[in-house]
């Protein structure tokens, strides 16, 4: 996580209702420990997501109880 | 230069294909499936059944990812029959493939329920793309929906006609839904969620019989208590049938699904199974368990490519599963076995917060969480650490959990 504090960049999580026809789209059951961990502390308002150190890149869609859409912050 | 072959380009198949090509960068591989498209997101598909989902998304591979790779891709070609002696796989057209080193990831079918005209038109199964297409299109023109199956799958449907305005009746054959994992009291939250949807659980129900018209489509479903159940979409989903039946009388070990070890080898040399199809060897458990989820057989596939790749068993399978559902306003999370218990604790927290821990011999081997899925990540260490942790259960009933309350390890 060195290069994220390095950099300080963060991302959000934005609540959408639909989905375009080329974005990524993943599934809550898809995310690795990691990225699960950070995407629900974000969800909850604990923590930004880092923008290193998972792979939900910007505009990528999870699917959880709603849509969320990854967002540069 | 080796020749492998496998059979299914699910997660399990194709995660397998990927990790050979990266191990082994000079062999052949094939990978043979009976479905008309490559590797796509299977649990993405019920977003489009629910109209929800665009088609393009749900793609994870086209055609040129299996080129790039130099990945043989066989689409709609079915596997008819292996010989483990000849090393060879046969298909439906008669071609002979052979191999060196066979990995089998055909999952399962859903079972059709084995009464009158359980495959009429407007009555579904749902494990394809294909599927989910079908769906769509049916419960769109629906009005009246009946839901069959109170599993993991059979949610589903019923969140399909609640997405897409059919009113839904969920028939189910015990007093609740999921009745192997949850109790009364978290059974009831899931209940309150379909009847928020507009889906009304009805229990000690089930199906007798299919009515259906003179061309065929079904109109009701009539339970065995005789009650009549008005429906022009049903959806049912009572369990997975695994595709072993090419496999016919070779001598593979079989016990409703694949025995596999740890490192996803059968008892056949040189024969591999991996994903939904196994039963394999979990370490964690210490006994042969199996599993129904993508992360699950994703991971399989992978240590299938590995050990098949270095020839010996370079990596054992570890793994906790996760399983969710987000249909509704509060998370689901099923982990790790959360039927095989010896022992169980659980609590209610809220109307929609529970949680269930299944320990077997002291030790956490799955569980459920409702509405608070925070301890998830702490209750899967505890089941990778294999800690003796039953006699502490009201630590991990805590609504906020802390392992640092637990008593030390070596002090047990
Ligand atoms: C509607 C639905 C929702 C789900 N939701 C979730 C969820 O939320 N979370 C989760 O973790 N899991 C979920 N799952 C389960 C998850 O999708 C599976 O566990 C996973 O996809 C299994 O992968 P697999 O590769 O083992 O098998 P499969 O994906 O079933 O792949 C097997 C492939 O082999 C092919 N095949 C079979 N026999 C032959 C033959 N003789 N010749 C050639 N090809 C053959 C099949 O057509 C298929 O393409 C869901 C499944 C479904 C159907």
């Amino acid at each position: 996580m060195a290069t994220t504090t390095s950099t300080g960049r963060t991302l959000t999580l934005r609540r959408v209702d639909s989905v375009a026809a080329d974005a990524t789209v993943r599934h809550i059951d898809q995310l690795d420990e990691n990225a699960l961990e950070l995407f629900y502390a974000a969800l909850e308002g604990a923590r930004p997501l880092p923008a290193t150190g998972t792979d939900l890149e910007p505009g990528t869609v999870v699917v959880a109880t709603e849509y969320y859409r990854v967002e540069a912050a | 230069m080796t020749e492998y072959v496998i059979i299914g380009d699910g997660i399990s198949g194709s995660s397998a294909a990927e990790t050979l090509r990266e191990e082994d960068p000079d062999s052949s591989i094939t990978v043979i499936t009976d479905e008309g498209e490559a590797l796509y997101n299977r649990i993405l598909i019920k977003e489009h059944a629910k109209g929800k989902l665009p088609e393009a998304p749900i793609s994870i591979h086209d055609e040129g990812w299996y080129e790039e790779r130099d990945i043989e891709l066989s689409l709609n070609t079915h596997v008819t029959g292996v010989d483990t002696d000849e090393k060879v796989v046969r298909t439906h057209e008669g071609e002979d493939v052979g191999y060196d080193k066979l990995l089998i990831a055909t999952g399962g079918t859903p079972t059709q329920l084995p009464v009158d005209d359980s495959d009429a038109e407007g009555i579904h199964h749902f494990w394809t793309f294909q599927d989910a297409r079908k769906i769509r299109e049916s419960a769109e023109a629906a009005d009246d929906g009946v839901v069959v199956g109170a599993g993991l799958l059979g949610i589903d449907f019923a969140a399909v006609c609640g997405a897409q305005g059919v009113e839904g009746k969920y028939l189910m054959r015990g007093d609740r839904w999921w009745r192997y994992a949850l109790s009364g009291q978290g059974a009831e939250i899931m209940h309150d969620g379909m009847r928020e949807v507009g889906v009304e659980p009805v229990f000690d129900s089930g199906v007798d019989h299919f009515e259906t018209d003179d061309d065929g489509r079904v109109v009701a479903a009539v339970d065995p208590n005789g009650e009549r159940y008005e429906c022009d979409f049903a959806g049912v989903a009572i369990g997975l049938t695994f595709n072993t039946e090419f496999l016919g009388d070779i001598d593979l070990e079989q016990d409703n699904g694949i025995v596999v070890d740890e490192y996803m080898q059968t008892n056949l040399e040189d024969v591999y199974a991996a994903g939904d199809i196994t039963q394999f060897y979990d370490v964690l458990l210490g006994e042969q368990a199996q599993n129904g989820s993508w992360g699950s057989a994703k991971e399989q596939g992978r240590i299938a490519g590995v050990n098949m790749a270095a020839d010996g068993e370079a990596e054992a399978f570890e793994w906790v599963s996760s399983y969710s559902i987000t249909h509704f306003d509060f998370p689901f999370l099923s982990f790790g076995h959360p039927t095989l218990g010896d022992e169980y604790a659980e609590r209610k927290y809220s109307d929609t917060e529970w949680r269930r821990i299944a320990f077997k011999d002291g030790k956490v081997v799955g569980g459920v969480l409702i509405g608070d899925l925070a301890p998830q990540s702490k209750l899967k260490q505890l089941m990778r650490e294999q800690r003796d942790v039953a006699d502490q259960k009201e630590v991990l009933l805590e609504e906020t959990v802390d392992l640092d309350d637990l008593a030390p390890p070596q002090e047990q």
